[in-house]
């Protein structure tokens, strides 16, 4: 069985904070957690934000319950698009593990599903979807192993938004029909996260079924993961490495290199230099 | 030649019609003085929230309570398992305060919850 993931802790600028929440995490059993960085491009300049080093946040990361390693720490980006403008792939996003994007009208939702290079398209949780969902793309989607994901701290907050969750949430697994979708958080704060078991049973309620549901917290989150590796590779086969720095060679060995290896003669060789 | 011993076999699909589930409430401000009646009453609104009146007339029963860790057993019908997890999970706030159920532990049976397997320890040499 995959380990318990929560790809979705909102980022903020306070870093106590942050730390409390990745705390709670690693209690309630994450391996592994993503601090999302939302970003919504309505202004002429698109500023995509930094993503702070991981090592920032902690010396030492908490030991998820239960495992003896600690807690895994990612970076994702989400772009909320209204316009087909706004997605544009660019260095800047190569510095994420995840790329999500938040599509708002039904064309984006279409061109994301099937073109757009991201990892997550992620489902309006505080407002009526003021689309509907049709098979076409979700089915393409999912061929592309692109995920869907649905969040829950707003059905947390608010009992309205807990209605949009709930009815976006149901409305999405009748297309797919339970297949490549996670569940996540969203939280702001260390109290709004759950359980992975909690959220599982969380799927039952949206209509999945009982090993969807799970999955849909271990495994297809890993599968996220991987996609987000591939992104920076050839198709997912070929991938640069950073090669570790060869220790330079002292000054004084080189005159001894230079002489000639075929007969230790002459510094030169007329064999080799006519090569 | 003697006549081949006799065996019946039962086996129980599932054996205990209730669910057992061991919880604790965690508040933002610390500990509050609940009562045990206030402690059901918090959960009885989550469900009528969630789930209506029909919900929230689910039979459940609050085996046990403690006081000062705001840790409880409760008991429910396998039937409502589904409806009373999903309503401590969403359940966010109590008398304006932000709050959070911690299910520690779910089982069919009573006796599973005396032992926690994940406080397991073997000895120092073990523990990695």
């Amino acid at each position: 069985m995959s380990v318990f993931m929560d790809l979705n802790i909102i980022s903020s600028n306070d870093k106590n904070r942050l730390k409390s929440i990745i705390e709670t995490a690693a209690h309630l059993g994450y391996s592994t957690v993503a601090i999302n960085y939302v970003v919504e491009p309505q202004q002429k300049k698109q500023e995509i934000p930094k993503p702070q080093s991981v090592s920032d946040i902690f010396d030492k990361f908490p030991i998820v319950q239960g495992k003896s390693s600690p807690i895994k720490v990612l970076n994702r980006l989400t772009i909320i698009a209204s316009d087909a403008s706004h997605f544009r792939p660019t260095n800047e996003y190569k510095s994420f593990d995840l790329v999500a994007v938040y599509p708002k009208t039904e064309k984006l939702f279409h061109a994301a599903c099937m073109t757009f290079d991201v990892d997550i398209i992620c489902i309006a949780v505080a407002e009526k979807q003021p689309f509907h969902f049709k098979r076409a793309p979700v089915n393409g989607a999912i061929d592309r192993g692109v995920f869907f994901e649905t969040c829950y701290a707003a059905a947390i907050r608010d009992t309205t938004m807990r209605r949009y969750t709930i009815a976006n949430a149901i409305s999405l697994m009748e297309v797919c029909k339970g297949k490549n979708i996670i569940m996540s958080s969203g939280a702001e704060r260390p109290l709004e996260l759950r359980g992975p078991y909690d959220i599982a049973n969380l799927g039952l309620v949206f209509s999945l079924s009982e090993g969807d549901a799970k999955a849909a917290v271990s495994t297809n989150c890993r599968a996220v993961l991987l996609h987000g590796e591939t992104r920076a590779t050839a198709s997912g086969v070929v991938y640069t490495m950073k090669k570790p720095k060869t220790p330079q060679k002292q000054e004084e060995e080189s005159p001894v290199s230079k002489k000639c290896m075929r007969c230790s003669a002459h510094s030169w060789c007329p064999v080799l230099t006519a090569t | 030649m003697e006549e081949p011993s006799k065996f019946e076999r039962y086996v129980y699909k599932n054996a205990s019609v209730y669910h057992y589930m061991k919880i604790s409430l965690v508040l933002e401000n610390g500990n509050q003085n609940i009562t045990d009646a206030q402690f059901k009453q918090l959960i009885i609104c989550g469900l009528r929230d969630l789930y209506g009146e029909v919900g929230a007339s689910f039979p459940f029963d609050l085996l046990k309570f403690d006081q000062n860790e705001l840790t409880g057993i409760l008991r429910v019908y396998n039937s409502g398992l589904v409806k009373l997890w999903s309503a401590l999970t969403l359940l966010g706030s109590y008398q304006n305060e932000a709050c959070a159920f911690r299910v520690t532990q779910v089982s069919p049976f009573l006796l599973a919850l005396s032992g926690n397997s994940r406080e397991l320890r073997f000895g120092d040499q073990l523990i990695s």
